[in-house]
């Protein structure tokens, strides 16, 4: 017993020394939670978690009609990590097995490589264990699509190293159409690194709204990726849909009618808007730059440059002295024959000289005298030229347009103060120099004039919608309820009507098909590095149409290359108003209700149409004797004839004639009508009762027609 | 007594009958069943993501293995405890002798992982085992069998001690160059084990004296290394081989001592990635299945599975498996002495300490009182083939308690009747 009593407390020592061992873990333990735990658990908060951000999509700009102008679409930037446990797994074996057929893929499907350029590429990559091996970039969904089904890449993230990163890339359908209107979203890095925006037009007026707010979360990373962490989730706000007031259609007619004037031209650049006359709504607005190639492109918003206009700005000199009263339309006023004379302490010369030398103040707006008018100024404003700036003011033509557009740059106006030479400056603006406003803001003013003297705001934006629902409306806005007396808005219009059809404008709107009234300006271009001895003229007109009811009114102003032979408003500016108005006259304005060509009522008690074969069919089906008066004509009609017998007769169907579908199904029907180049709109069901086009009037392509069935 | 009790039951209840076979420490059944529990919590809540690696996040893969395997091991701590444990006597030399050349045969021919070759692959079941583990039975077997035998002349040098420290030692030496530390490790419990076995203390400490020369060499070269910054790691990592391991172990030894000059260093990052799991714990810990760090934590559900441990149990958790292996332990030491012969003390001795050493070394490492080695938790970490041999040295220690038992029952059962 002496030996297991010496073992004993051997034992026991040595289980002391595991008793020992285990308090030490323990209290090292403790140590680790007590002294060091908020260093380790905020690691882990670092090392596991992460806030990501979660993108919103930005908003859509959309036409009036509801067609996309601007919009992000996704886009695929593919990188591969050749380090991926899947391709490195089993000495690669997943890598060897699908190189060919992901090669193959690749190549067949985007055809800029071969199989074999791909598959050296790649298999380059794998030597170089290449952790973010660029494959492809700005793919768009359609080929992210069929990528996803390629061989290796269907195998996973995490088996075939395949790295997707998505980013939104901003595209305009329409192209070219109100480009710099509707405006760019790009984003640059600026100099101390950070992404910055560079938005132009729409989209800066409006990023606030259509870039929405940015979502967040917290994830946390596991062996699988990364997994939200639940309640720590802030939702992404999509950004907001902008509806614009623009309409694609007159936006490209008023497009290309610029377009074409100033490449036959060589024009630097111009505008051209449309407006909408009761509302100030602009319906389009072009804007082309002369790029160095001698092609055109959207390049600034030409629309709000203020410059010296010219002569469209005399409307407002003259209903400045007919709201005076220091004038009356029909008042005479001494021109001379000279082309220039000394009004007050000017020297004034007229850009086209007067045919007589004795004016009414119409003619001398018709055309468009500058001694004339200057004369009229002279004899409303000469004591106190600051009286000027008043109705100047009225016209809002001293102040920053208020379109709903950012960066719009304010007027500038020569002093008018007496002390300052304002006499003079006020004589120089009465016929469109030592002031600047944009072809927006004499718009603005000649479509209160076609609005009977009611100024609206000049909008773009109709409403703010976010997925369909509308969280802002925009309504019309009025400016000035009127900007002059009735009677001196009537004498404008007068005046306006005028210049289209005796003035300056007459040439260009020969043997048009319904009234215009406007006002041309050619302006002799003096800017900053612009001098009057270079000959570059801004041409412009500016109106509304038709005359007597306006609905729109349009600006064009065009500033010509140095020295053009062709300068004028009325060769430059007035043909182009002229083609917009006489093809949104056509579409827009002339456009009458479809009225119903009500068949006359059919005495018999039945009355089928249809397809001659079908109908004989159904006949032989049932053995009716019926009266075949067809022969080989592939459509017909069955009547009762006498007794009640059924009589089979031609429908005589000939091209570019409408027929007659009267009691036919809506199948033969739109058979035979789409089959014609109709379009076809039906109400009701049942046989066809009406028809909106008459039986054998003439058709043209894409016509309408509405059919009523019962 | 509680015996004779089963057996009356037995006689009236056939699943009695199992019940009255299953003898031994009725407390170690207890806690081998305790820790089985704890393991199941443990290993499903800390293969999450393995599960999510292998299985495409089908966890209960990892449960049911786990499950598969506490009761297989249950099976052997049963028909291990059944057999009369001096035939472990012959067992143990027969295995010790087998166990040299599969240490060499898996010395250079073994499966690598982690770059060590600890393993080799077992035909019929394919699976992998580390030799390491069925030498470490052995050898404490035949170190049990050894020590009874020359009980009388331990305490002479060349006639006890030598002969019984010499198995030891080539052992050690063969599992040395794939796995230091476990080396280390078993080592130290044979010294332990020699100590208790009555050796002199000096004959220990000379041994010490002998096995400290390349633990010294080895903290020197880290030291070194450190401050040499990691110009000579580049080149040094070239080695291959047997010699290549020597940098693990340096680099460890580095660790260990420097902390983490290298964060991204895999060990470092085990051995931090622990203290966070620790750390979020606290006291009373996140709960079951709570456990965050479990994702990021490497072998979370192996080697480091007492951190998981502590981070869903708490502190309160950890003390707790702490204290189960300590009471196992006493049980073990209650068996030694009420067994009669030599053999069986020093086997419920030595497979007792071993275990309970095994645990403390793990739970150490767990938390950075040792620089990280690849030991497993007994009974804890999820099974393989060291879970299996864990539970063969609990069945010898039971068939010891068992035989124990039967001894003294035979005693008293006069006494009762």
């Amino acid at each position: 017993m002496e030996v297991k009593r010496d073992i004993l407390w051997r034992v026991y020592l040595s289980f002391l020394g595991m008793v020992v061992l285990s308090l030490l873990v323990l209290g090292k333990a403790f140590y680790i939670q007590r002294f060091q735990g908020e260093h380790w658990r905020s690691m882990s908060d670092s090392m596991h978690q992460k806030i990501q951000e979660l993108d919103a999509d930005r908003g859509t700009i959309y036409s009036e009609d509801g067609q996309m102008l601007s919009t992000s679409l996704p886009r695929f930037d593919i990188y591969m990590d050749f380090q991926a446990d899947g391709l490195r797994d089993k000495g690669g074996k997943i890598f060897k097995e699908n190189i060919d057929s992901f090669a193959i893929s690749l190549a067949g499907y985007f055809g800029d490589k071969t199989t074999a350029q791909y598959k050296k590429e790649l298999q380059a990559a794998y030597k170089s264990k290449n952790r973010y091996y660029s494959l492809r970039k700005k793919m768009t969904f359609e080929d992210y699509k069929a990528f996803r089904n390629f061989p290796l890449v269907k195998l996973g993230r995490n088996k075939s190293g395949v790295i997707v990163e998505e980013n939104s890339k901003r595209i305009s359908p329409f192209g070219l159409l109100a480009n710099r209107t509707i405006g760019l979203s790009r984003e640059h890095v600026a100099s101390n690194g950070k992404l910055k925006k560079q938005n132009v037009g729409l989209e800066k007026a409006y990023d606030s709204l259509l870039t929405g707010q940015k979502g967040q979360r917290l994830v946390r990373y596991i062996a699988g990726g990364a997994v939200p962490v639940e309640g720590f989730q802030i939702e992404p706000e999509n950004g907001k849909d902008i509806f614009t007031t623009l309409d694609v259609n007159i936006q490209d007619i008023s497009q290309n009618a610029l377009l074409r004037m100033m490449e036959s031209s060589e024009a630097q650049y111009g505008t051209c808007i449309v407006m909408e006359v009761k509302t100030g709504k602009i319906k389009a607005i072009a804007n082309l730059g002369r790029r160095p190639d001698g092609s055109y492109w959207e390049d600034d918003n030409y629309a709000l440059r203020v410059t010296e206009p010219g002569s469209t700005i005399k409307l407002a000199t003259l209903l400045a002295v007919l709201e005076k009263g220091s004038s009356t339309l029909n008042e005479l006023v001494e021109v001379g024959s000279a082309g220039r004379m000394i009004v007050g302490n000017r020297n004034v010369n007229d850009a086209e000289r007067s045919p007589k030398p004795i004016l009414t103040v119409k003619e001398c707006f018709a055309h468009s005298s500058n001694v004339g008018m200057s004369k009229l100024a002279y004899k409303a404003f000469a004591n106190n030229p600051k009286e000027f700036k008043d109705y100047l003011h009225k016209y809002h033509l001293d102040v920053r347009s208020p379109v709903d557009l950012s960066n719009v740059p304010s007027p500038r106006l020569a002093p008018l103060d007496a002390k300052k030479g304002g006499q003079m400056n006020m004589l120089t603006m009465s016929f469109g120099y030592a002031i600047n406003v944009s072809p927006l803001h004499t718009l603005t003013l000649y479509n209160a004039i076609a609005n009977d003297g009611k100024m609206m705001k000049p909008y773009l934006v109709n409403s703010i919608q976010s997925n369909g629902i509308v969280v802002k409306q925009f309504e019309p806005v009025v400016l000035e309820n009127s900007v002059c007396r009735p009677e001196v808005v009537k004498a404008a219009r007068e005046s306006m009507e005028a210049v289209v059809t005796e003035g300056t404008g007459k040439p260009a709107f020969k043997n048009m098909p319904f009234a215009v009234a406007g006002k041309t300006g050619t302006a002799h271009v003096w800017d900053k590095d612009i001098k009057y001895g270079h000959g570059v003229y801004q041409a412009s007109f500016v109106g509304y149409f038709p005359a007597d009811k306006p609905v729109y009114s349009c600006i064009v102003v065009i500033r010509t290359k140095p020295h053009a032979a062709a300068h004028y408003g009325g060769m430059l500016g007035a043909p182009v108003f002229r083609e917009i108005a006489t093809k949104l006259y056509a579409t827009y304005v002339d456009q009458k209700p479809a009225t119903m060509y009500t068949a006359k009522k059919d005495s018999s008690t039945y009355f089928y149409a249809g397809n001659t074969k079908n109908i004989k069919q159904v006949f032989g089906t049932f053995n009716m004797w019926y009266a075949d008066s067809v022969q080989q004509a592939s459509w017909a009609s069955v009547y009762a004839g006498s007794n009640y017998q059924p009589v089979l007769r031609t429908n005589t169907v000939r091209e570019k004639l409408m027929p007659n579908v009267k009691g036919m199904g809506l199948k033969d029907a739109l058979c035979l009508l789409e089959s014609m180049g109709l379009k076809v709109t039906i109400s009701g069901k049942g046989k066809v009762a009406n028809q909106s086009v008459a039986p054998g009037s003439a058709l043209a392509k894409g016509v309408t027609v509405v059919l009523e069935l019962s | 007594m509680a015996e004779t009790v089963n057996i009356q039951q037995s006689i009236q209840n056939p699943f009695g009958h199992l019940a009255s076979k299953t003898r031994g420490d009725k407390v170690i059944w207890a806690l081998v069943v305790l820790l089985a529990l704890v393991s199941l919590l443990a290993v499903y809540s800390a293969t999450g993501s393995l599960a999510y690696k292998n299985y495409k996040g089908n966890t209960e893969v990892y449960l049911f293995k786990q499950i598969a395997f506490i009761i297989v091991g249950i099976m052997v701590i049963y028909f291990a405890h059944l057999v009369n444990y001096t035939v472990y006597s012959k067992v143990a030399q027969i295995a010790f002798l087998l166990c040299i050349p599969l240490l060499v045969y898996t010395l250079f021919f073994g499966v690598r992982m982690n770059e060590g070759s600890r393993w080799i692959r077992l035909p019929l079941i394919n699976m992998t085992m580390q030799t390491s583990d069925l030498a470490k039975l052995a050898l404490f077997m035949y170190l049990a069998r050894l020590m009874s035998k020359k009980q009388d002349v331990i305490k002479d040098f060349k006639k006890g001690f030598l002969p019984v420290m010499l198995p030891v030692a080539v052992t050690c030496l063969l599992i040395a160059p794939a796995n230091l530390s476990t080396a280390l490790l078993l080592g130290a419990s044979c010294l332990m084990l020699l100590f208790i076995g009555r050796a002199r203390t000096k004959h220990i400490l000379i041994t010490i004296g002998i096995a400290m020369i390349p633990i010294v060499f080895l903290v020197l070269s880290a030291v070194v290394r450190h401050s040499s910054g990691n110009e000579d790691t580049a080149v040094s990592t070239k080695s291959s081989g047997l010699f290549g391991r020597v940098e693990t172990w340096i680099s460890r030894v580095e660790n260990f001592m420097y902390g983490s000059k290298a964060a991204d260093n895999d060990e470092m990052y085990q051995v931090n990635q622990a203290k966070i799991a620790i750390a979020q714990g606290g006291v009373l810990g996140v709960g079951p299945g709570n456990s965050t760090t479990r994702d990021y934590l490497p072998q979370a559900y192996n080697d480091f599975i007492y951190a998981i441990i502590i981070e869903e149990y708490g502190l309160a958790g950890g003390a707790f498996i702490v204290f189960i292996y300590l009471v196992f332990l006493y049980r073990c030491i209650r068996i030694f002495k009420r067994c009669p012969y030599a053999f069986g003390a020093f086997l419920a001795l030595g497979l007792s300490f071993t275990l309970a050493i095994q645990a403390l070394a793990n739970m150490a490492v767990t938390v950075n009182l040792f620089p990280v080695t690849g030991v497993t938790l007994p009974l804890v970490s999820m099974g393989g083939t060291s879970f299996i041999f864990t539970c063969l040295a609990i069945g010898i220690i039971l068939s010891v308690a068992r035989n124990v038992e039967k001894t003294e029952g035979n005693k008293e059962q006069p006494v009762v009747a």
